[in-house]
């Protein structure tokens, strides 16, 4: 039988305004083809002879009875698709290029002008715990995740224009394929990894006073002194938030876009991956500065996150109302280093009295 | 969005298959090269690439081109076989078939699948306790014929329903009838019975043949087309681009005249909504516009029609209000379509099932040729009755008389019949009399009279012993290519399946017979080949006669007709007197032997002159015949119609062109022309039957006259031109038993049609109905118009059976039942399906059984597009089908598609097939739902109006 | 160099789905692939239902290829739109950007599982020299054996033309002079004006095809 099915692609458009309004990127000279495909102009040369009320018809994306199964079949032109390819290769592509560029070109630049943030005091040789091993299991989990995602994200949204000239055909072949099936069957575990850590450290990250004078002295950067914090600043907090929202977005539509076998039809799939890359795109910018931060931009910051623990001093400069809450758990670096020869018990949560 | 996906089960089906399309043998399998590049074995590539499951490896083998004909309708379009190594592995377009010319709808287009189906019956089997069990040829054979020589014993031979095929190459079907003539009963059926059996009845009794006039590629020519009853664009898809040539050269208006706005409706001008059973008012409100206005061929009438005036006055009680009541068109768009038939001459009328399978199927038929012989539409290119036959042979079946009325040619059952054919055979009639139960039923004899019909042989079964003319009820039934799920009353079919001693199952797929029956024992499944892996001849609906090369060997175990019914004859006991002029290679009786044999006998219509070498040197020169005028020129064929169209006269050595034309004078009968067949006598009341003033060109009695006799020959001192042997055979003779032909040369060497030169006649006086009347079908949801167009009284024997009428009518359902349900055709499919259905490039593509439903009544009945529903009969049937909401069909109108079965009242018979040959897509039939009703000319079923209730499910 | 082109006469076309299955035959794709459909419009609705059979329309600037994140479209001399399918990784995105649904895929598999994309090659296989593995990846070639499409070949009421635009837009301008007493195209029936114009048009873009 056949089947007459619903026009879904009403809400394409609103919704594509609402993508774009996420990301809201600059007109940008396209790096790439001519004009867009025009469906009408294909479809005049194969369907000719027919009336100007068919082609409002058939441009309004009317649909009809097919016997065909396959998604979409019902309807005769998809006008959203020449929409999607306009989106995609006109905005998010390079859109994507400009963000992750300048990001990482702001962060080149600032590190050249300002360079990193050196400790104002020397280590004091005592540590402080400030990520318990499952706070650095997930963030690690996630991180290398994101990484790999990003990586293979980014290849299907590149490599065409780089790698493919330089590859032999069959090693292209595989490195694509490797790379889509990595980012599937990966993504769903980023989800998992993602959503434990927002559980885990959403309560840390209610912002405060303190969060509104840090942000005022711009993190350190205006006027003299560094900001008073407490276990996270304000920095910290708002790239969590970035975390969560956009992350969350991007999860979501990964995995409408990963699992296809639910009926979606090709207008979702069409917004789905626009907000998909989009989110990635400014996650992954977004992240640059959150990595420089987190190794060379800050002298004694990776540490905290590759051991578990920070250095006295780094503690009171960066979070210093964090520090006196917690000075008392300081311990020796030989004492650490026995408790872990020795895997003795781990010391009492220090977070907990932030 | 949808948030589960639902496998159908016909998707879940074909994953489980074991691979679409593999062939046989084991080198077509996909050669198990992977597709190569670093992709298939390189970093987690391992599954990406699905190695296409359904292919044929292409070989580099020589080819070999087997040139065949579509076996899915009568249109018979030309294809292309290419054959390497014994397999099938490409199709190609006959682009100069002067019938297709290369065009296939989606069943042709798909043909070749059926070259490497897996879902055949593969070899004999038998139903014991309830599983198949696979057995030897000769133990089957073995099993059966005891079983019947037992019940021919016990209950006379009439007790054996010998159910044939519209699938079978003309020589099988003739010799089908003849193996059941001379097992010695008249229960030899077909579809044809089911299908154009009120046509041929109708037709012939008009004006002579009852088969197409003229043919599809004269359609060209057509000024008018009114479709009535015909869905061509799904039924005869092909047929079309000869409608459309004519649409667009020949600025020829189309009508279509559908209770249902059909694929063929699209293409239309003109559309008609009418009320499903309404045709024969119909054409009074068309006819009473053309005499109103004295738009009437009065010179053609006047010369070559009997009884007009009798119309004339009978089309006065239909003025455009009454009309309107019954039929429900205004008098504005009959107006406008009698104009336009009468504006566009020539004109020709297309009816199918929505025409003839009514209880006034007859009346129907004649209505329509007698519009087209008010508009003198008759023997003209252009004009006529274009009767599109439904499966490919059927035509040829029809004419090889495999229906109980009639031996092959429409000899008829009569002592002289009988003597004829006992002749050609070079059998005693007295031993082919001893054949038959000699016993007298209701004054009737056995031997001459009509046999029970393949609409009813479930009443021949279930009906009381007593209440039928023949010495028992039916026991054995043998289903030689027929789709049970095609007839009607589906629920007492069961019942009857289950009360018979044996069924015997001969086709090339299982067909719902064998999985609808409810027996755990006596059910016999025999393969059969297809036409595919046989050759012989087919009868296109147009009367040419195409040859069919064979393209490929026997699938499996599966064995042709001919060769099972030379096993089964022999095994009877009979072989030596049914194949005695013919020679048999192995266990193969020997086609061209067949061809040559009823050649001897096919006088009546024709089928002599179409020798196997002639036919063969057709098939051989496709290109040479032309498109339009579908002529020969140059070759050796030079000036033939092609498939030479019966009547092709006399003998081969005549070289009668074949007709292309029917009845027209235009030429001379030596090149086809004709006049009306001088059938019903020579006067009635006073007025004369035959011509006045027209005869064929060349004619040189020079007006009308009788069917030629030896007698007349020698009154018209033409005698003395047959040869001395001639004279010998004809002496006593006329044109249709003169074995020599003589008759016949003679009597178109002077220009004259040997079956004479007639009227065609309004009025068959004959008929229940003298003068086609307008009559409410038996359900109707029209309560009002029954007191005034009642049916017939209730009938005690019709073809052996009493038939209710007006005890059916009389039980008003209309308010438990109030919409009107009709059936028809989808183009993936054909008839039961059986066969199309195991094809996965046409099951793909119509996975559900479904009913439409006007969205008045959906929206009424609350039912969603796509839900299940259930559709009630008014026989206690019902079915569990698919809503299609849609605008086709009228408010208070249900049609469903009647290609499914495998589905019973909700109940899945898919798992009753024998192991791996169910086919890909199963659903209800809708003749489960369907109900009583017979034509009382010829039995033909109702299937096209009934009523139902709809509830969703 | 000749352009080839699809034309679908929906004056003609009857939704036979003879196009649909001679592609199957040509190309033996498995269930649940169908490289070319027939869609009616306004399905029921009196004078207004139209059927036209659709496949890959071999654009002259593909939007498949454009979003192909591996490039495995290529153009090919005859102004076809084929494909690379060991190159492609089934992501779907030439689906979401073809306006004629044209992209098939065996599957709706999770974690993104489509497998090959399928689609119309206007029977001209595929770039496999072997050409047992061409018939099995991609089907028919029959270009290469200077046939055309079977889909088109096959069509039961010449509806679907394919082949040289130019040619193929000559027999539709052929036909619509034909139809000149009609007013032109599909929509006669509707007595719509100014078809002639629009036939005009549709045969000026053919033949820009062809130059192109």
């Amino acid at each position: 039988m056949k089947y007459r099915k619903r026009n879904r692609g009403w809400f394409s458009l609103v919704a594509l305004l609402l993508a774009g309004c996420l990301f809201s990127l600059p007109s940008v000279a396209q790096p790439q083809g001519g004009p867009p495909a025009d469906a009408r102009k294909e479809l005049m040369q194969t369907l000719p002879g027919t009336t100007s009320d068919y082609w409002r018809n058939v441009q309004g994306g009317v649909t009809g009875t097919t016997s065909s199964r396959s998604p979409g079949a019902e309807t005769l032109i998809m006008v959203q698709g020449e929409q999607w390819r306009n989106w995609r290769n006109h905005w998010v592509s390079p859109g994507g290029l400009i963000a992750l560029g300048g990001s990482a070109a702001g962060i080149l630049l600032f590190w050249l002008l300002v360079g990193p943030v050196k400790l104002e005091h020397p280590r004091t040789g005592r540590k402080i715990e400030r990520w318990t091993r499952m706070d650095r299991t997930i963030h690690w989990y996630v991180a290398s995740l994101f990484i790999i995602l990003g990586f293979t994200g980014l290849m299907l949204l590149y490599a065409k224009w780089f790698l493919q000239p330089i590859l032999p055909g069959g090693v292209w072949a595989a490195f694509m394929t490797a790379a889509k099936n990595i980012h599937n069957y990966l993504g769903p575990l980023f989800a998992l990894g993602l959503l434990a850590m927002i559980l885990k450290w959403i309560r840390h990250n209610a912002f405060n006073r303190v969060d509104l004078k840090w942000f005022a002295k711009g993190g350190g950067i205006v006027g003299k002194g560094h900001p008073q914090a407490g276990y996270l600043n304000g920095g910290e907090k708002v790239w969590f938030w970035i975390v969560t929202f956009v992350g969350l977005t991007v999860v979501i539509s990964g995995l409408i876009a990963d699992f296809p076998n639910f009926g979606q039809s090709r207008e979702t799939m069409q917004i789905t991956l626009l907000v998909h890359g989009i989110g990635a795109l400014i996650l992954m910018a977004a992240s640059f500065g959150h990595i420089y931060i987190g190794t060379a931009g800050t002298e004694g910051a990776f540490e905290g996150m590759k051991t578990g623990y920070v250095d006295e001093s780094w503690a009171k400069q960066h979070h210093d109302l964090w520090y006196h809450a917690v000075k008392d758990q300081a311990i020796d670096e030989a004492e650490l280093e026995a408790r872990k020869a020795g895997n003795s018990q781990t010391a009492a949560n220090p977070t907990q009295a932030s | 969005m949808r948030l589960t996906r639902k496998k159908t089960a016909a998707e879940t089906e074909a994953a489980q298959s074991e691979g679409l399309g593999v062939s046989r043998r084991g080198f077509l399998k996909g050669t198990g090269v992977a597709a190569g590049g670093l992709a298939a074995t390189g970093l987690l590539g391992q599954g990406m690439i699905r190695k296409a499951d359904a292919q044929t490896a292409k070989s580099s083998a020589p080819v070999e081109v087997k040139r065949t004909i579509c076996t899915h309708c009568s249109v018979g379009c030309g294809v292309y076989a290419h054959v390497q190594e014994g397999v099938w592995t490409y199709q190609e377009a006959a682009f100069d078939h002067p019938i297709n010319k290369g065009a296939h709808c989606a069943k042709g287009a798909a043909l070749r699948y059926h070259g490497h189906s897996t879902r055949r019956l593969k070899y004999p089997m038998k139903l014991e306790g309830g599983k198949w069990k696979k057995l030897s040829w000769e133990q089957a054979i073995n099993e059966i014929g005891d079983k019947m020589l037992q019940v021919r014993q016990e209950s006379g031979p009439d007790s054996i329903f010998w159910l044939g095929s519209a699938k079978f190459n003309n020589e099988q079907a003739y010799m089908f009838r003849k193996m059941g003539s001379l097992w010695g009963t008249n229960n030899v059926e077909h579809q044809a019975r089911i299908c154009h059996s009120t046509t041929v009845a109708g037709v012939a009794n008009t004006w002579g043949y009852g088969a197409m006039t003229n043919s599809y590629n004269d359609m060209q020519n057509s000024k008018s087309i009114l479709f009535i009853g015909s869905n061509a664009a799904e039924a005869h898809p092909v047929s079309m681009q000869h409608t459309l040539l004519a649409k667009e050269r020949n600025n020829c208006k189309v009508v279509v005249v559908d209770p249902r706005y059909t694929r063929t409706a699209a293409k239309a001008d003109e559309y008609v909504r009418i009320r499903s059973g309404s045709d024969v008012a119909f054409i009074w409100g068309l006819l009473w516009h053309i005499f109103a206005n004295g738009w009437e061929d009065k010179e053609f009438i006047k010369q070559r029609v009997y009884g007009m005036d009798e119309i004339r006055r009978e089309v006065q009680q239909f003025p455009p209000s009454v009309v309107e009541d019954i039929t429900g068109v205004g008098e504005a768009q009959m107006y406008k379509v009698a104009k336009m038939l009468a504006d566009n001459r020539p004109g020709c009328i297309v009816w199918c099932m929505g025409g003839t399978q009514h209880t006034t199927g007859n009346n129907n038929t004649r209505a329509y040729c007698i519009l087209e012989l008010a508009l003198g539409n008759v023997g003209k290119s252009g004009a006529g009755a274009n009767i599109y036959r439904g499966h490919d042979n059927v035509q040829g079946a029809t004419d090889f008389g495999v229906l109980s009325d009639s031996l092959p040619g429409y000899y008829g059952l009569a002592e002289g019949s009988w003597r004829h054919w006992a002749g050609v055979w070079g059998l005693d009639y007295e031993w082919i009399q001893n054949r038959f139960d000699q016993n007298t039923y209701r004054g009737g004899k056995p031997m001459h009279t009509s046999g029970i019909t393949v609409s009813r042989w479930v009443d021949g079964v279930l009906e009381d012993k007593e209440k039928i003319s023949q010495k028992d009820n039916l026991r054995v039934a043998l289903y030689w290519g027929h789709a049970v799920n095609s007839q009607t009353r589906g629920p007492e079919m069961r019942e009857a399946m289950k009360k018979l001693d044996m069924m015997v199952i001969v086709d090339p797929y299982p067909t719902v017979a064998a999985v609808m029956n409810d027996r755990t024992d006596g059910v016999y499944l025999l393969p059969a080949c297809t036409q595919f892996e046989t050759y012989g001849s087919v009868t296109a609906s147009n009367r040419s006669i195409q040859w069919r090369d064979k393209v490929i060997e026997p699938h499996f175990e599966s064995k042709t007709d001919h060769e099972i019914m030379y096993l089964l004859s022999k095994k009877l006991g009979y072989e030596k007197e049914l194949f005695k002029n013919i020679t048999i290679n192995g266990n193969e009786p020997l086609i061209e032997d067949i061809v040559r044999e009823y050649n001897r006998g096919m006088w009546t219509i024709g089928y002599t002159g179409q020798s196997p070498e002639r036919l063969k040197y057709h098939q051989q020169n496709w290109h040479a015949f032309d498109f339009t005028s579908l002529r020969a020129v140059g070759t050796e064929a030079d000036g033939d119609f092609y498939g030479l169209p019966w009547p092709c006269w006399g003998t081969p050595e005549m070289k009668h062109p074949g007709t292309h034309i029917l009845y027209d004078t235009s030429l001379a009968v030596k090149d086809g022309g004709l006049g009306f067949r001088a059938n019903f006598g020579v006067e009635r009341n006073g007025v004369t039957l035959l011509a006045e003033g027209s005869a064929p060109v060349g004619n040189e009695i020079g007006d009308g006259h009788p069917e030629i006799s030896a007698n007349l020959l020698k009154q018209l001192g033409w005698w003395n031109d047959l040869t001395a042997e001639e004279k010998a055979a004809a002496e006593g003779k006329d044109w249709k038993t003169d074995l020599s032909g003589g008759i016949q040369r003679v009597s178109i060497k002077h220009g004259v049609a040997p079956f004479g030169n007639g009227k065609a006649r309004t009025i068959v006086w004959t008929f229940p109905d003298a003068i086609p009347k307008h009559r409410e079908p038996l359900y109707t949801t029209r309560r009002d118009l029954v007191a005034k167009y009642p049916t017939w009284d209730d009938f005690e024997a019709l073809y052996r059976l009493p038939t209710l009428y007006k005890s059916i009518q009389q039980r008003d359902t209309s308010a438990e039942f109030p919409i009107i349900l009709t059936s028809g055709r989808l183009v993936e499919y054909e008839g039961g399906g059986d066969e199309t259905r195991s094809n996965p490039w046409l099951a793909e593509l119509q996975q559900d059984m479904f009913v439409e439903i006007n969205p008045f009544n959906a929206n009424s009945l609350r039912i969603r597009d796509g839900q299940d529903v259930w559709v009630y009969g008014p026989e206690g049937g019902k079915a569990r089908v698919k809503a299609l909401v849609t605008n086709r069909v009228d408010r208070n109108v249900a049609f469903m598609p009647f290609h499914f079965g495998g589905f019973f009242q909700g109940e899945n018979l898919r798992n009753r097939y024998p192991e791996g040959s169910a086919p890909y897509v199963s659903g209800e039939a809708v003749n489960t739902v369907t109900t009583y009703g017979y034509d009382p000319v010829t039995l033909m079923q109702e299937t096209k109006t009934t009523v139902c209730r709809i509830e969703a499910a | 160099m000749a352009r080839m082109k699809f034309l679908c006469d929906s004056e003609r076309c009857i939704d036979c789905n003879g196009c649909v299955t001679a592609c199957k035959n040509a190309n033996e794709t498995e269930w649940g692939i169908q490289r070319r459909r027939v869609v009616t419009l306004d399905d029921g609705e009196i004078g207004k239902e139209v059927s036209i059979s659709v496949a890959c329309m071999h654009c002259s600037d593909a939007p498949c290829m454009a979003v192909c994140p591996t490039n495995c479209f290529y153009p090919t001399e005859d102004g076809l739109i084929l494909h690379n399918k060991d190159t492609c990784i089934g992501c779907g995105y030439c689906l979401y950007a073809c306006p004629f649904g044209a992209p098939q895929f065996p599957k709706q598999g999770a974690f993104g599982a489509r497998g090959k994309m399928d689609k119309c090659t206007f029977c001209a296989g595929g770039p496999e020299a072997d050409p047992a593995l061409e018939a099995q990846k991609y089907g028919a070639n029959r270009l290469k054996d200077g046939k055309l499409p079977l889909c088109a070949e096959m069509c039961s009421t010449k509806a679907l033309l394919a082949g040289d635009a130019q040619e193929v837009s000559d027999i539709f301008r052929e036909r619509v002079v034909y139809r000149g007493h009609r007013n032109g195209a599909w929509g006669a029936t509707q007595q719509e004006p100014g078809l002639s114009e629009l036939a005009r048009q549709a045969a000026e873009l053919a033949t820009d095809a062809a130059r192109s």
